[in-house]
């Protein structure tokens, strides 16, 4: 069975912090990590190898420095990565982005598998993965928490959808979105990093992944970020006491004042 | 004024501490300032003793109250101020200055998110604070397990945790403190301005009252030691009061040097198919590998707590699973200026795993953020599973408690410590899980008793342990300190004769010995002498008491 595993760089800390005046995320200066549900994802695929044999291609697209996180995906398993590196691609939306992922895919023969993180914590979109699905042509089954089967041409995946849990039977290939809880990441081993600095890691740019420019990053994105901020929030806090009569008066009061 | 309570139940958890020693006290107090701290020593007139009290997150008893008054530092948790220093060659160090409430987590959070509060600090301080923040992040080495400590807790017990192995314990980042004797006279000691001449202390206080000090004549062993007071020719007076256990004055702030954070920290997980190639992993590492921050061990009987754990806990069922016929673990912390330096550390470690007979592949790299939390978690998850474990035996008989050992040896006596604990705990017949700290020798072997008959037989056998230990040249407490728990084990440790000249120095500075009374040495040394003499000189009677050391 061959497998791609999609993979983001984002930033090391959640706690994302805005600059005030220009609205742009304050970069701290750490360095990037793999977004933990595509780790999540990478596991998934590697135990479906475990069971079933088959090669495991971890893709990412950022800057050069990415290749090491595609080491480290090989370090834990993966057979080989694969980069999307070009200034071409620099601020893609998700439809430039799963576009450039595609081409990348599809330049090797359609996997029976791609594998995606539900979303990614910095953009919080949760669109590759489904839209990666459009531009290949396969079905998709997101927010995947369990595989329960998988075999050469069927995979069956508990789902979360509206507070219950779904099974579901898809042909392959396909798309999946998992859940963090889908699989817990193996560690490395000594062993692993070796192979990981060893092991190959193919860069490409735009060109020689065959894409179309006018699809390619800032040009082939039909949405923009005009502005990203966090909300104001205040917060005060008043120690209510008394009877619980007079307790209970002043809660409704304030109840009242918020307007809800 | 700060309010001298009477004790009531209301005060309940402050008459006990971790080591589930239970105490008692009359009345307790908050301070909020030196001056509160002073207050109520003269209100308590001089003779009531007083128990110092952090997060009471000790291990030996150290803050819990045998009667008297309790002083909790936890409302003085404020940070006071920075300094700047450059060493010789211009390097710039940072020393920031607390009081004894604080709590080390929220240090730590502090300075990892750029938020120390700043509130009534000078010019210099705030100018200090602008420098720091131009160069490497900062932080406090000193890492206990339980990071709810307070930092006059680690001051008081001298503490260490896994990385003592690189920074050593908290003392030599202890660079000032402010402290209040039990006649209310305040000393401010900075470490290289006061020393001993060989062994006599001169201490001047604030108001220019002179305090002679003799200290004791013992040679502390050579090894992780937080056994009694720090005594050695020519010392600085500072380390006389770090690790005091509460016995001699009360710290009322503490100066720490800030490191810097280096670059790059891994931990490597490494496997091994029994405990002796885990010690010849021990013993081929400490020479080769120059960037060990920690280095600590697992033995079988906690690999096989934690697979139990895993299958059978949902609180522990995302614990990483051990490789199949693991029966040790040494986990290897490396800090490194750069990836390539801990490249290179860990694959000369993978060499020497394959050296002793084990695997590259049964072991864990743990780069990153989320797999030093995994690594983590993995190692928290023991001596938790053991409180679980001891809990849960504990409702079918609840005289028994967890027996947990702290000591230490030099390193050339790591094999025939470790041989001595399983000669004697498989002559016992009792079950045990050990973990620790390897690199230092100082493991914290658990006996897990499951019945009285076992608790009493585990008890003995750390009596035993104590003499061997001490006769190691090792230290009966590495890190916990003695508190009320271990002063048998101190006894075997030094003998009567030093423990008087022990009292005598704190008689010297605490003359009616109100200070931190059962802590370090039996109360009957305090405050007369002869009777005490004929109770010490009895080893037999002190070593036979029903405190075991509950590490």
């Amino acid at each position: 069975m061959r497998i791609v595993v999609c993979m983001k760089a984002v930033p090391s800390t959640t706690e994302v912090r805005m600059d005030p005046v220009t609205h742009t995320i304050v970069r701290d200066g750490r360095q990037a990590v793999v977004n933990p549900f595509d780790a999540s994802g990478l596991e998934v695929a590697l135990e479906i190898r475990e069971r079933l044999g088959g090669h495991v291609s971890a893709l990412s697209m950022g800057i050069p420095d990415t290749v090491r996180l595609l080491r480290d995906a090989i370090s834990r398993g993966a057979d080989d990565g694969l980069l999307l590196s070009d200034r071409a691609f620099a601020g893609a939306d998700t439809l430039a982005t799963s576009y450039a992922l595609s081409r990348a895919i599809a330049r090797g023969g359609m996997p029976d598998l791609v594998v995606c993180g539900k979303m990614a914590v910095d953009g919080d979109t949760a669109q590759i993965g489904p839209e990666l699905a459009g531009a290949l042509g396969m079905s998709c089954v997101t927010d995947v928490r369990e595989i329960e089967h998988v075999d050469e041409g069927h995979i069956t995946a508990r789902r979360r959808r509206d507070g219950a849990l779904e099974l579901v039977e898809a042909a392959l290939p396909c798309v999946i979105t998992v859940a963090k809880d889908a699989a817990t990441p193996r560690m490395p081993s000594i062993a692993g990093v070796r192979r990981g600095e060893a092991g190959t890691v193919e860069v490409l740019d735009a060109e020689a992944a065959g894409c179309d420019p006018a699809r390619c990053g800032l040009d082939g994105s039909p949405t923009q970020v005009v502005r990203s901020f966090v909300p104001e929030r205040s917060a005060t806090a008043e120690r209510v006491e008394g009877t619980s009569a007079e307790q209970a008066e002043r809660i409704e009061q304030i109840v009242e004042g918020m307007a809800l | 004024m700060v309010e001298i309570r009477p004790y009531s139940d209301e005060y309940e958890e402050y008459i006990r501490d971790e080591s589930r020693t239970q105490g008692r006290a009359d009345s307790i107090s908050f301070p909020e300032s030196e001056a509160d701290v002073r207050d109520v020593l003269a209100r308590l007139g001089g003779h009531v003793g007083v128990t110092v009290q952090g997060a009471r997150t000790g291990l030996a008893a150290g803050a819990v109250p045998e009667g008297g008054h309790v002083m909790s530092m936890t409302h003085m948790n404020h940070y006071l101020g920075l300094r700047r220093e450059e060493d010789a060659d211009g390097t710039p160090r940072y020393l920031i200055r607390v009081e004894p409430g604080l709590v080390l987590s929220e240090l730590r959070k502090a300075l990892a998110n750029d938020s120390v509060p700043t509130d009534g600090w000078d010019e210099e301080s705030l100018a200090a604070l602008t420098q720091m923040r131009q160069g490497p992040e900062r932080f406090f080495p000193t890492d206990p397990t339980e990071a709810s400590a307070m930092i006059g807790g680690i001051v008081a017990c001298n503490a260490s945790g896994a990385r003592s192995y690189r920074y050593g314990p908290a003392r030599p980042h202890v660079t000032a403190l402010r402290v209040v004797l039990a006649e209310g006279d305040v000393l401010a000691l900075r470490r290289g301005e006061t020393f001993a001449h060989g062994r006599e202390l001169d201490l001047t206080c604030e108001g220019g009252r002179h305090v002679h000090v003799d200290l004791p004549g013992y040679v502390m062993p050579h090894t992780k030691n937080a056994s009694g007071y720090h005594a050695a020719d020519n010392m600085d007076a500072i380390d006389l009061f770090i690790g005091s256990d509460g016995t001699l004055g009360i710290v009322t702030q503490v100066e720490l040097e800030l490191l810097a954070v280096p670059a790059v920290t891994w931990g490597v997980s490494c496997f091994l198919p029994s405990e002796d190639a885990a010690l010849d992993l021990v013993d081929a590492a400490r020479p080769a590998l120059a960037h060990v921050s920690a280095m600590e061990y697992f033995d079988e009987g906690a690999l096989e707590i934690l697979r139990r754990q895993r299958e059978t806990s949902a609180a522990f069922s995302a614990l990483p699973e051990v490789p199949d016929g693991a029966r040790a673990c040494v986990f290897v912390e490396l800090e490194t200026d750069d990836a390539q330096q801990a490249l290179a550390e860990t694959y000369e470690l993978g060499r020497l795993l394959t050296s002793v007979g084990a695997s590259e592949d049964d072991t864990w790299v743990a780069r990153t953020q989320v797999d030093r939390d995994a690594q983590t978690f993995f190692r928290h998850a023991v001596p938790e599973s053991v409180n679980m474990l001891i809990d849960e035996r504990r409702r079918t008989d609840p005289t028994i408690t967890k027996l947990g050992s702290d000591m230490s040896v030099p390193d050339e006596r790591l094999h025939d410590v470790v041989a001595m604990y399983r000669r004697t705990l498989a002559a016992a017949g009792l079950e045990s899980a050990a973990w620790g700290h390897i690199g230092n020798n100082h493991l914290h072997v658990n006996v897990l008793p499951r019945d009285a008959a076992d608790f009493s037989a585990g008890k003995a056998l750390f009596r035993d342990w104590a003499r061997e230990v001490t006769a190691m040249g090792g230290a009966v407490s590495a890190e916990h300190g003695v508190g009320k728990l271990k002063r048998d084990f101190l006894l075997a440790m030094y003998g009567p004769d030093h423990i008087r000249e022990m009292a005598a120095c704190k008689r010297q500075l605490d003359p009616a010995g109100i200070l931190g009374r059962g802590n370090l040495f039996d109360e009957a040394l305090l405050p007369g002498t002869e009777a005490a003499t004929e109770k010490t000189t009895d080893t037999e009677r002190t070593t036979d008491t029903d405190e075991g050391a509950r590490a």
